[in-house]
């Protein structure tokens, strides 16, 4: 592979950065060894440099997981009494002692904060809010209840370390690891929990091993918070780390706008000195807070500064028009993809079907992949379910279903509403568990598999109701699928080490090119929600297909598209079918789509495979135009139906 | 004989829990959502029923004649709040309504803590009379009311959520909002009703608690109210006759550990409860498995 070069623009960004924040260093320098400022103002400076540490940390679980936590300032005081009692046995002296603290400190936090994050947030719903709660509370009991930690008396005697640039520089440091964190792969995933967790498990998104890792990460920088403050005060008191403190924090983060950085940033500094300078806003503090967090919600439940992930980037565009920062990347890379020579996946599928056909895009005739296909049915079936049935509460929403999928095949899933068609799918991508039955992909029995395992089996899905990373570009949608095809791990990711750029630019450059097939890359940096409806369907398909599935599930693709949109969906499938050696199953309501690219039909009904064949000799059978326009009397009704089918066939022709 | 004292503590204090999750596990049915404001709630009872002891006092009525009252305005409360801070954000992403939760917790307390002080203020007395003797055992009067009035309210309760015309509306609610309205079931006055149940048995769970401990503060309702959310996460978040086996549970185990371990580590072993809950049955005892629509 080619050496890696930063692109101009991005070493611009991180040159305009740097400079900033090391202008904020000297001045604070200054400002320190000048003896410029008293006591009081000192002391203000550096509460701003703690809150913003923890308010950007607590940013993490609020705003970027989308979870709520209520203990913050609890594992602020594990990271402060780990520093302080160190600090206080003396074992070492000087700068070596603040720093072995601070690791003590973030270490502390960072194991607790996965203690607390496994039996929350294995499982969905709000528990975290009042298992950190809870745990707030329970921290201060201890803490209050031991003799070693200096009990409801409080920790004295702490040395003292106040000096504001080394602070500075920690907080600096701080934010840049938890940014670069969330803006790398891992961060992304997280992103994407946020935005839909049954689209990110469906995207082969591992959904508590992302969630506790957030979660941990988060409380390791109020440990480091914590360290810093303990240095900084000299004595703790457990009561100090209450609910009261947790919320101040929680408030930071909501009013400065929830997944900003810079938002939570911002609000920290503001709400440090506000009641610094405003006795009334002191007196009323926990009152006006409280009616922010009402009103905020009622009336811009995104937070003042909304959800923008890097609004520094704006301020910088505004102030130097020239400068732009890494978010604006996509626009530039966009414009030099070319058609690509060979799909990104095809490296990996050599023994794929042949892809001659796919680049013609001429419509192949149905007949010639039955004959390619039948070729490989004397093998093993790729999926196979038998007797398959699953009943939610009395309903049986699937009976007795049998099914075998055979290697590139292309198999389309048909029947009214409420047949049971997106269970089937549930239950292939292990969202439902079968009541009885058995499922085998690729000759393994699956069990218990999550929908995430599944994915990185080869089993890719798209939603009947579109399930976007809304907030995320398309792009971004593309990369978060494709997250297995890097490798570099989080501290590579933090520190921005060369795989980093080598993995992310060449998943870029495949995402790219996979969005190219569908006629998406010229939106790459979009919104998925700005998307217009039929796009966004075509995103879903990508987002699957960026997964390296084997077999492709197709949830009414051809939904809300209209006949051209459907025309041209009909020939990307066919071809994508035929490029990537995929194994499709299809469920549609567009006869035409159906008729038109399907080598087999099943039809479902009221849970039960009534027909299963060639789709043209299928939708003639009595018993599936009974299911479709019911029986008896409607003889003459009835009886136009294959002729219907069949018109909107040659139509199509 | 202590060990037996012991448990009839835990089944009295387990009663309560169990009255205040009632609240939290049928609000969090039909509204999905963790009442944080649903320990205020109780705090706001047991104000309004020491507020309104002179009131009582001179017409020659007995002080628990003050959580009826409580149990009023509570309801009444519980309905307001639903209708000012949840209902405007009932299809919004969740963390809205949580925070909002969290926002309206915070301020009955800090208003409270304000314009009525934070020192701790006495209960008198609230269940005049003699023990009952059974065998050698002496059973305290409000021990007793407790456990008897918690239990027939939760079957008084049962039966009206599955055999009234507005029980069954609830429950069609919690179902399905757009489905129950679509059949004719006013949702917004299933969703009041619901907060309004609720609110009252918590006014009433606080008047029995100031039967054990007759002290009032503005935080009282914190503890109480993780403890009592706890007992519905234990029972089966949902689920109503689970929320009271559940705080029993959760008060026999805090009773024992209190007496026999650490009095300062019992909340520690309440919250240990809770994370085993979550962690080997985390739909809790009697609760169903939720699968989220795809």
């Amino acid at each position: 592979m080619r050496t890696f070069t930063l692109p101009g623009n991005k070493k611009r960004d991180y040159a305009a950065t740097f400079l900033l924040l090391f202008g904020g260093y000297l001045l604070i320098l200054g400002l320190s060894t000048q003896g410029l400022l008293n006591r009081y103002y000192s002391g203000i400076l550096i509460m701003i440099m703690i809150n913003i540490i923890l308010a950007a940390s607590l940013n993490i679980t609020v705003g970027i997981l989308g979870q709520i936590s209520l203990g913050h300032a609890g594992f602020m005081s594990v990271g402060a009494y780990s520093a302080g009692l160190f600090l206080k046995s003396g074992l070492m002296q000087g700068l070596p002692a603040y720093l072995c603290a601070l690791l003590l400190g973030s270490l502390a936090a960072l194991i607790l904060g996965f203690l607390v994050g496994i039996p929350s947030l294995r499982l969905k719903g709000d528990y975290l809010a009042i298992i950190t709660l809870a745990f707030g509370e329970i921290v201060r009991v201890f803490i209050e209840y031991f003799d070693f930690t200096g009990g409801a008396q409080g920790l004295s005697g702490i040395p003292t370390q106040k000096n504001m640039p080394l602070i500075y520089l920690i907080c600096v440091i701080s934010v840049l690891l938890m940014y670069s964190m969330m803006t790398s792969r891992h961060g992304r995933l997280i992103l994407a929990i946020r935005e839909d967790e049954i689209a990110a498990e469906a995207s082969g998104v591992n959904l508590s091993r992302s969630k506790i890792f957030a979660f941990a990460y988060s409380a390791m920088f109020a440990g480091i918070a914590g360290a810093v403050y303990a240095q900084y005060m000299g004595l703790l008191s457990a009561r100090q780390f209450g609910t009261t403190a947790s919320i101040d924090i929680l408030v930071m983060v909501v009013l400065g706008g929830m997944g900003s950085f810079t938002g939570s940033i911002l609000s920290a500094i503001a709400l440090t000195i506000l009641p610094e300078f405003l006795r009334a806003i002191h007196e009323y503090r926990m009152i006006l807070y409280s009616l922010a967090l009402i009103i905020v919600m009622l009336y811009r439940p995104s937070g003042l500064l909304g959800r923008e992930e890097f609004q520094i980037s704006k301020i910088l565009t505004w102030l130097f028009p020239e400068r732009k920062k890494p978010q604006g990347k996509e626009e530039d890379t966009v414009a030099e993809v070319t058609v690509p020579a060979q799909s990104p996946l095809q490296d990996e599928e050599p023994g794929s079907l042949s892809s001659e056909s796919a680049f013609s895009e001429t419509a192949s005739p149905v007949s010639d992949h039955a004959a390619v296909v039948s070729g490989k049915n004397s093998a093993a079936p790729l999926l196979k379910t038998q007797h398959l049935s699953i009943h939610f509460a009395g309903l049986h929403a699937l009976q007795d279903f049998s099914l075998r999928l055979m290697e590139g095949e292309l198999v389309g899933l048909i029947g009214p509403n409420g047949a049971g068609k997106t269970t089937v799918f549930n239950i292939l991508t292990g969202q439902y568990r079968q009541s009885s039955g058995e499922y085998r992909f690729q000759d393994r029995v699956i069990t218990h598999e999550k929908p995430d395992e599944l994915v990185h089996m080869g089993i890719a899905r798209t939603f009947q109701n579109i399930r976007l990373f809304k907030y995320l570009t398309v792009l971004q949608n593309v990369q978060v699928a494709m997250n297995d095809k890097m490798s570099y791990g989080k501290i590579q990711g933090v520190l921005r080490l060369p795989l980093f750029w080598k993995e992310e630019a060449e998943v870029e450059k495949s995402a790219l090119e996979l969005l190219k097939i569908l006629d998406l890359d010229h939106v790459a940096s979009h919104r998925a929600a700005s998307l217009p409806y039929g796009e966004q369907r075509k995103l879903e398909i990508v987002r699957a297909l960026a997964t390296r599935p084997k077999v492709l599930l197709l949830d009414e693709p051809a939904a809300g598209m209209n006949p051209i949109e459907t025309e041209d969906l009909m020939k990307t499938i066919r071809l994508i079918r035929d490029r990537f050696g995929l194994t499709v199953l299809l469920i549609e309501h567009d006869m035409k789509l159906v008729l038109g690219i399907c080598e087999r039909l099943l039809v479902l009904d009221h849970g039960q495979l009534i027909a299963e064949g060639a789709p043209l000799e299928v939708v003639r059978r009595p018993e599936v135009i009974e299911a479709y326009l019911g029986k008896e009397d409607d003889q003459d009704e009835a009886m136009a139906a294959p002729d219907f089918i069949r018109s909107k066939m040659l139509e199509s022709k | 004989m202590n060990f037996i004292y012991q448990l009839l503590n835990g089944i009295q204090i387990g009663s309560i829990y169990g009255l205040i999750a009632l609240g939290y596990t049928m609000v969090y049915g039909i509204a999905k959502l963790i009442n944080f404001a649903h320990g205020d709630i109780l705090m706001i009872g047991a104000y309004t029923a020491l507020s309104v002891l002179p009131l009582l006092n001179a017409r020659g009525l007995p002080v628990w004649a003050s959580g009826l009252v409580a149990m009023v305005v509570c309801g009444l409360a519980g309905v307001l709040i639903e209708k000012i801070a949840y209902r405007p954000l009932r299809n919004s992403p969740r963390i809205a309504n949580l925070i909002t939760a969290i926002g309206v917790s915070l301020l009955i307390e800090n208003l409270v803590a304000k314009f009525i002080g934070t020192g701790a203020k006495p209960f008198p007395r609230v269940f005049e009379g003699e023990a009952v003797q059974v065998g050698d055992l002496k059973l305290s009067l409000p021990m007793l009311i407790t456990v008897i009035v918690t239990l027939i309210l939760t079957l008084l309760l049962q039966l009206f959520l599955r055999g009234s015309k507005w029980g069954t509306a609830m429950l069609a609610t919690s179902e399905d909002y757009g489905a129950a309205s679509m059949i004719g079931i006013n949702v917004d006055h299933a969703i009041s009703l619901t907060f309004a149940i609720g609110s009252a048995l918590a006014a009433l769970g606080a008047i029995f608690y100031l039967a054990v401990f007759p002290q009032i503060n503005p935080t009282m309702g914190m503890m109480l109210g993780i403890k009592a959310f706890i007992a519905a996460v234990v029972g089966g978040i949902g689920n109503v006759p689970g929320a009271v086996v559940g705080g029993l549970i959760l008060g026999i185990i805090e009773a024992l550990s209190k007496a026999y371990v650490s009095t300062a580590l019992s909340d520690a072993f309440v919250f240990a409860v809770l994370i085993i809950v979550l962690l080997v049955k985390p739909s809790g005892l009697f609760g169903k498995e939720m699968r989220e629509k795809v």
